[in-house]
């Protein structure tokens, strides 16, 4: 086995000088400067320490923006998640047509978002829209709305933008399962388990590990959703939909202000952190006794 | 009983199949509309089938060139990123050394980076190596962008594998490098494809940073023909969904293709872990 | 021990490879400005006057027409950077690391000043003083728009000067004969039509609310001195007058009463439909707008004939110069000798002419007279710009002078404001937190 802590440095170094390169340095950047008063109006830099975070925790808007991000990485992690994998399961079985579903699943997630958003603000559209049109023909016109608009419904529809389109579980718990040992399965039939309870019983913590993977995805997606929510909602009604990204970018683009901007940017890597650390907890991703 | 479940699962497929095919249709048919037509009512058939969209959206933008641009760059960034990340997420899933944890940790960090962040810095990295503009400065951040999702879904890949595959090839006398690459990569094949597609898709769709780290039309990628068609005071919808058209067809096609041929890998019984 | 070594060298040539071949292709790009070897000086210029940009073709022909007359001297290499906004980020990414291209047009984005701030703008003072002809195509206005602390910073080729258009036919059926001269007329009309059953208004409240905020500000405009002067205020930062306050009431009801319902949350291109289609009466826009009329891919086949234009009420219209093209400071003298003379030309009078007789741009200098071609070509323009001739009252549109990160803001509570969550006092008050935000 000496052989192999030779190559150990080999293996990881492209790795870890992309991550150097891209991430690393770039991050240090960031994190130095949420220290300073940084501005594209001002050339000077200026130090202030903390003062970009005490401000920050006194802004009534983060605090609107970051529990619009929990919501919305909680929503994603369950229901995106769980209908990813409920498909995956039923798919697993190899029903007729379960190729195509499959295939046809995905393809949300192959076109640009630039796209997704325009059909959406179609579909939401208060005076032509698909949903109010579909109200009006079975007589509930009392309830059309400008759904993206109204405080009450701008989130939840904001939501629907993506959280039904969940190709990337599907395929990867489907690809996972797939690879699964057969002679386990074979074992859990003949104890007389049904198809049903073949699936959940045995299938499922199989996919634990798959399953905690998508829900990091999920998380991480949802921690960097900025171009979806920018085109449907742009944030509005007042901050009903602004997420930290989307706080982060108002304070970059429009006031300028690259060391507070920054200052988000650092909060959101720490929350990463946290839901990282909270799922792989939960789900035992990280652990090695598979 | 039975038939009543099955019923109900095909209701259910039914619903995922119209959610997902509906935006590629509802772009597809807009490409045929005028643009009074989408901007009126939104779910309407065009009143005509005639394909001025395409041609417009040839003559407005260069989506030719950017198209193969895109197929290069996204292809290369993918390849690489999946074959460099291969080679550590088998170092984590499989070898012991001081401070792996650490590292791991820090590297998956990558996940959780919002890149808006990172945009100034990142453009100062690329320009700091004279690779603004070139198709190399864009291959090298979209293997950065899909790195983290890529050591993490290869490496559960890599541990998923038995380890008696491994150990019975040490005793039958192969090297570290041998082991990777003859048993260890063909085992994690459908661990390599997810990643892979992943990774393509991230790439092929990516539009910030190819704006940003692009001026010429030498590197320039798909996403940014779509800006050509909607000005501040002038759209050209049509046109913009004829491009977006032109730009998934294909990819939906490989996607299909590729996907086919993943799981007969995997079938085929190549992999049993 | 050998194989491993094999497979290492393989591995890594595979890898060095396919870097190499890829790099390769880009690797020909000058950096902005490189002076090549037969001494042709190159101006890489980035534009987002490309693609469906209404300009694009006025900018390409000044390009290509600048190119022959300093052949062998001077060389514009055009870059596209299609979409306003992906434009201004780009420029403003470069103004942070400092490697501006030599020419930026400043556009309704204000960049001028950003670029200042870095002291990264070259002084044309000296050289437009030194220039007769160009000193002359500065009007007041333009020199006031272009210039800083007394210097001359850029150079305007268009001006903007905007009223509104109405569909002569609906305004017929709702029984109105003229666009309205008071404020109070104006409702009346808005009234009448509502009683015809025609939607008054095409409105907007996303991408910062362009159409909206112009009737807006037409309002402030003529509401007194303060609101007068108000609009002439570069960054303003106080919204709680009593001129604003009144506006936004009057915005607020226009929102929930005049317009469609898909105002709210609406963009530029859903209020140009509404019109476009005939289902709304009115719609404020510029001059721009005219070549739509009779875009059958847009509208319908005579729509143009139906259109007539007006200025506001009380005898207002927006009327400023856009700021204009300004040389940034170079290493290499050369490009930037280059860059003066590229922006000379691009704001010529000739280059003014060629966007309004192709495009219908208006151009920045009132020396500039609209030639019989652009009236044959652009009858509502000239017609148009002789209404304009009438008013007493101008300034600059609001969104130009606003401070930018209440774009976005304006666009987010001009839906709270129209479902009454908000009302016109608390709308101002938002707005005034948030200009506080810039310091």
């Amino acid at each position: 086995m000496k052989k192999k802590k030779g190559w150990i440095p080999v293996f990881l170094l492209p790795t870890v000088v992309l991550f150097l390169l891209i991430y690393a340095i770039p991050l240090g950047m960031v994190f130095v400067t949420s220290l300073f008063n940084y501005r594209l109006s001002s050339p000077e830099m200026t130090f202030i320490g903390l003062d970009n975070y005490i401000r920050l925790f006194n802004d009534s808007d983060f605090y609107m923006a970051l529990k619009n991000t929990v919501i919305w990485i909680l929503i994603q992690c369950t229901v995106h998640v769980a209908l990813g994998t409920l498909l995956a399961l039923l798919l697993y079985k190899k029903p007729r047509g379960w190729k195509f579903i499959r295939t046809a699943y995905m393809v949300p997630n192959i076109i640009s978002n630039a796209a997704i958003g325009m059909i959406f603000l179609n579909i939401f559209n208060p005076q032509f829209g698909v949903i109010n049109s579909l109200l009006k023909a079975v007589g509930l016109e009392h309830m059309t709305r400008n759904w993206l608009m109204d405080v009450n419904t701008a989130f939840p529809s904001v939501t629907l933008v993506w959280v039904l389109f969940a190709g990337y579980t599907t395929t990867l718990v489907l690809a996972q399962a797939l690879s699964l040992d057969e002679a386990v399965l074979e074992a859990a039939k003949v104890d007389g388990a049904s198809g049903f309870q073949t699936d959940v019983f045995v299938v499922l913590p199989l996919l634990k590990k798959i399953i905690g993977t998508t829900m990091v995805m999920a998380a991480t997606y949802m921690l960097q959703m900025f171009d979806l929510i920018y085109i449907t909602s742009g944030g509005g009604p007042g901050k009903a939909t602004t997420n930290l990204p989307l706080l982060l970018y108002g304070v970059y683009k429009g006031e300028n202000n690259y060391g507070y901007a920054n200052t988000i940017g650092v909060i959101i890597v720490l929350l990463g952190i946290l839901c990282m650390t909270i799922i792989n907890k939960a789900m035992k991703v990280n652990s090695d006794d598979y | 009983m039975k038939t009543g479940r099955k019923l109900l699962m095909y209701i259910f497929f039914g619903c995922c199949v119209f959610v997902a095919l509906f935006p590629i249709v509802w772009v597809i048919l807009s490409s045929f509309k005028s643009n009074a037509e989408i901007l009126s009512n939104g779910i309407s058939l065009p009143s005509s089938f005639d394909f001025k969209g395409y041609r417009d959206a040839l003559t407005i933008s260069p989506i030719l060139k950017y198209f193969f641009n895109s197929v290069l760059i996204a292809g290369a960034s993918t390849a690489l990123n999946v074959f460099f990340l291969a080679m550590a997420a088998y170092v984590f899933a499989r070898c012991e050394f001081r401070g792996k944890n650490l590292i791991y940790f820090i590297l998956s960090l990558a996940m959780v980076i919002p890149m808006t962040a990172l945009l100034h810095p990142v453009y100062n990295v690329i320009q700091t190596l004279g690779l603004y503009d070139t198709k190399m400065g864009l291959i090298i951040v979209y293997m950065a962008l899909n790195l983290p999702m890529s050591l993490l879904i290869m490496r559960g890949t890599f541990l998923s594998v038995p380890q008696a595959l491994e150990e019975a090839a040490y005793v039958d006398g192969a090297s570290f490098v041998r082991t990777f690459f003859q048993i260890m990569l063909p085992c994690a094949k459908g661990g390599l494809t997810s990643s892979a597609v992943l990774a393509f898709l991230g790439s092929w769709n990516e539009f910030t940073f190819a704006l940003m780290l692009t001026s010429g039309q030498a590197a320039r990628t798909l996403p940014l023909s779509l800006s050509y068609f909607t000005a501040q005071f002038s759209f050209n919808y049509t046109a913009m969904f004829a491009a977006v058209t032109i730009a998934v067809i294909p990819s939906i096609l490989v996607f299909a293709i590729f996907q086919e041929q993943v799981v007969s890998s995997l079938t085929a019984g190549s992999v049993k872990g | 021990m050998k194989k491993k070594w094999i497979s290492l060298l393989l591995t890594g040539l595979m890898a060095v490879s396919l870097l190499a071949g890829c790099g390769k292709s880009g690797d020909k790009s000058s950096t902005d400005g490189d002076t090549s070897s037969d001494d042709v000086v190159v101006i890489n210029y980035p534009t987002f006057q490309c693609g469906v940009n209404t300009a694009a073709p006025v900018v390409a022909q000044l390009v290509e027409e600048f190119n022959e007359e300093y052949k062998g001297q001077y060389k514009i290499v055009l870059e596209e950077v299609p979409g306003d906004a992906n434009y201004v980020d780009k420029i403003k990414v470069q103004l942070g690391t400092g490697d501006l291209p030599p020419v930026v047009y400043g556009g309704g984005y204000n960049l001028l000043d950003l670029a200042l701030a870095n002291d990264l703008v070259v002084d044309l003072t000296e050289v437009v003083n030194a220039d007769s002809e160009w000193k002359g195509l500065y009007s007041d206005a333009a020199l006031e728009a272009n210039s800083r602390d007394g210097k001359i910073y850029a150079s305007s080729v268009e001006g903007s000067v905007i009223g509104y258009f109405y569909n002569k036919d609906l305004f017929a059926e709702a029984g109105i004969e003229e666009p309205a001269k008071s404020w109070d007329e104006f409702f009346e009309q808005c009234d009448k039509l509502k009683a015809a059953g025609i939607t008054p208004l095409a409105m907007d409240t996303a991408d910062s609310a362009w159409v909206t905020q112009l009737w807006w500000g037409a309002m402030v405009a003529t509401a007194n001195e303060d609101g007068l002067k108000f609009m002439e205020t570069m960054n303003p930062d106080d919204y709680n007058t009593p001129e604003m306050i009144a506006s936004v009431e009057k915005i607020q009801k226009m929102l929930q009463e005049y317009t469609t319902t898909d105002a709210v949350g609406g963009k530029y291109e859903n209020a140009a439909n509404n019109f476009l289609s005939g289902q709304v009466a009115m719609i404020a826009n510029g001059p721009w707008m005219i070549g739509d009329f009779s875009d059958t891919d847009k509208t319908s086949e005579g729509f143009a004939d139906k259109v007539g234009s007006a200025i506001y009420p009380d005898s207002f219209v927006y009327d400023a110069p856009i700021q204009g093209y300004f040389v940034t400071k170079q290493s290499d003298p050369k490009v930037e000798e280059a860059a003066i003379a590229m922006v000379k030309f691009f704001t010529s009078e000739h280059a003014q002419e060629l966007g309004l007789e192709s495009q219908g741009m208006v151009p920045a200098a009132s020396s500039v007279e609209v030639s019989k071609a652009a009236t044959e070509k652009y009858p509502l323009l000239a017609e148009f710009l002789d209404q304009t001739a009438e008013a007493t009252v101008r300034s600059d549109n609001m969104q130009a002078t606003m401070y930018s990160n209440l774009l976005d803001v304006v666009s987010q509570e001009l839906p709270r404001l129209h479902s009454g969550e908000l009302d016109a006092e608390a709308f101002c008050q938002v707005l005034t937190d948030a200009a506080a935000k810039n310091e």
